[in-house]
């Protein structure tokens, strides 16, 4: 048996963090929490996620694009596929998600709040 | 007057008279004030572009630039300078032409030391209650803005994630769950729907009425908005077993305004439509336009709104129903619908007849 594929959620609601674990788990996966966005990208490096699921407006607004930013400048997170799960209405340069230096690239844009059955089959496959 | 009083300020004394630059210098300099004194015209324009003071003098006759441009030209390009005109040829007429152009009062040659103070102080007060004025004002919106923000997050995320638990919950539990539990689930669902269209709606109208509603003016394809509402509403139509038609010319004109507001506008009142007219009816859209305006109707074959409601249903909370309301929704739709419209320079009206139905026409100026 092959080792679970291991996803790390990053959001400042517990609750939230603990409803999209009980899906995630449901999925086969190891789930790992983070409740800020320091403590998120800390995790990247500790654990080594196969894939990161993280929210856009946490304790400031735009604290998740840092967060993005600084994944992507690590080692373990320049090809780790990246989810951005945001309640924000999607508005001005977040609307048509564009990847830019400003706005780095993440693999996927979803809406809170997701479907399971949606979060399951988007996670499924980037982790192909 | 002798002693040196604690005043601040910068004044700017713009005269060609050298006697009266220097006595007013040493007038408001003896009561704390900070002066600078011209003769030249266009070097008053140049000190006072550069220095932003408090308050001008400005003499109505000077050789060179007249004092009146200047007046004309510091008023338009110093926020808040106060200007005091003076002057040796007093007249209501020159007094009433520096006032239009943005002078704040009138000092007649000759004039003493203490009244010069006098205007002064008076001048001071007036800039600071404006200054004070404008703070407050910002202040007010600011806070304003930032509630919209604080209520947006703070009411959404509680929402979202309860939806979000009771998806992990179906995940976990959807199979131990007999068809009670996941009807309670599924009304526990549309409830809390039902609360973030208020939430939405809430926002959007605070939005709209203090300003801070981004909406695109360009030219829109209404036949496109109707084509999107209906996409978006025909699943709804086929669970409740109605029928939606449109009809809509070819040639009809665009408008200016927000494509996605409007699309919602349209899916309220669809929607609206839905939840009033029983299974087999019938929802019609159609337009027209003529030199003025191009107008949008959403019919039903509904049941109607008695018509001493009428007058009331665009009202924030007003219900169509009374004890029998089992047709929830925001509370907010249809005001959000007259406030957008209100924001296209256009208009909502409603004609109905209990029992046979209800139309809604959407009038926007070509």
């Amino acid at each position: 048996m092959t080792a679970k594929k291991k996803i790390l959620v990053i959001d400042d609601d517990m609750d939230f963090l603990m409803a999209t674990k009980l899906i995630l788990e449901s999925g086969g996966y190891e789930v790992f929490l983070a409740e800020d966005g320091k403590s998120g990208v800390d995790m990247v490096k500790s654990v080594a996620p196969d894939l990161t699921i993280t929210d856009m407006m946490m304790e400031t607004w735009g604290e998740g694009f840092a967060v993005v930013s600084k994944i992507r400048s690590m080692e373990q997170g320049k090809d780790m596929p990246l989810i951005v799960l945001s309640a924000v209405d999607l508005q001005g340069p977040y609307q048509s998600y564009e990847p830019s230096d400003e706005f780095p690239k993440v693999n996927m844009v979803l809406h809170k709040p997701v479907k399971a059955d949606d979060l399951l089959k988007y996670a499924k496959q980037l982790l192909r | 007057m002798t002693m040196t009083e604690n005043n601040s300020g910068l004044i700017l004394i713009i005269d060609d008279e050298e006697s009266i630059r220097d006595g007013c210098t040493q007038a408001l300099e003896k009561s704390g004030y900070t002066v600078l004194a011209t003769g030249d015209g266009h070097e008053g324009v140049r000190i006072a572009r550069e220095k932003h003071p408090d308050i001008a003098y400005v003499d109505l006759k000077m050789p060179g630039i007249p004092g009146m441009d200047i007046i004309d030209i510091l008023s338009r390009e110093i926020p808040d300078i106060v200007l005091i005109v003076i002057t040796g040829y007093a007249s209501i007429i020159s007094a009433v032409e520096s006032m239009k152009k943005g002078a704040y009062d009138y000092l007649p040659k000759p004039f003493t030391p203490d009244q010069l103070r006098a205007v002064t102080t008076r001048g001071i007060d007036h800039r600071n209650l404006t200054l004070e004025t404008r703070r407050l004002k910002e202040e007010k919106e600011q806070v304003e803005k930032n509630f919209i923000t604080f209520v947006s997050h703070e009411m959404r995320s509680p929402l979202v994630t309860i939806e979000q638990y009771i998806e992990s919950l179906k995940v976990i539990a959807g199979d131990c769950l007999g068809e009670d539990a996941m009807h309670i689930i599924e009304r526990c669902e549309k409830r809390i729907q039902n609360l973030e269209a208020l939430v939405e709606h809430w926002l959007d109208i605070s939005k709209i009425e203090n300003g801070t509603l981004t909406q695109k003016k360009e030219p829109v394809n209404l036949a496109a908005i109707v084509a999107r509402s209906m996409e978006e509403m025909i699943p709804l139509c086929q669970r409740r077993g109605l029928e939606m038609e449109k009809d809509i010319p070819g040639d009809l004109p665009a408008v200016i305004g927000d494509e996605e507001s409007l699309v919602r506008v349209l899916i309220n009142i669809i929607g609206n439509a839905t939840k009033y007219t029983p299974s087999g009816g019938r929802i019609h859209i159609g337009a027209e336009y003529d030199d003025l305006d191009v107008r949008i109707s959403i019919s039903d074959t509904g049941t109607g709104i008695p018509k001493d409601k009428i007058p009331f249903i665009f009202e924030p909370f007003f219900r169509g129903k009374g004890k029998e309301d089992r047709q929830r929704g925001s509370g907010l739709g249809l005001t959000f619908c007259k406030k957008i419209m209100e924001a296209h320079d256009g208009s909502i009206e409603v004609q109905s007849k209990e029992g046979e139905g209800t139309t809604f026409l959407l009038k926007l100026p070509r």
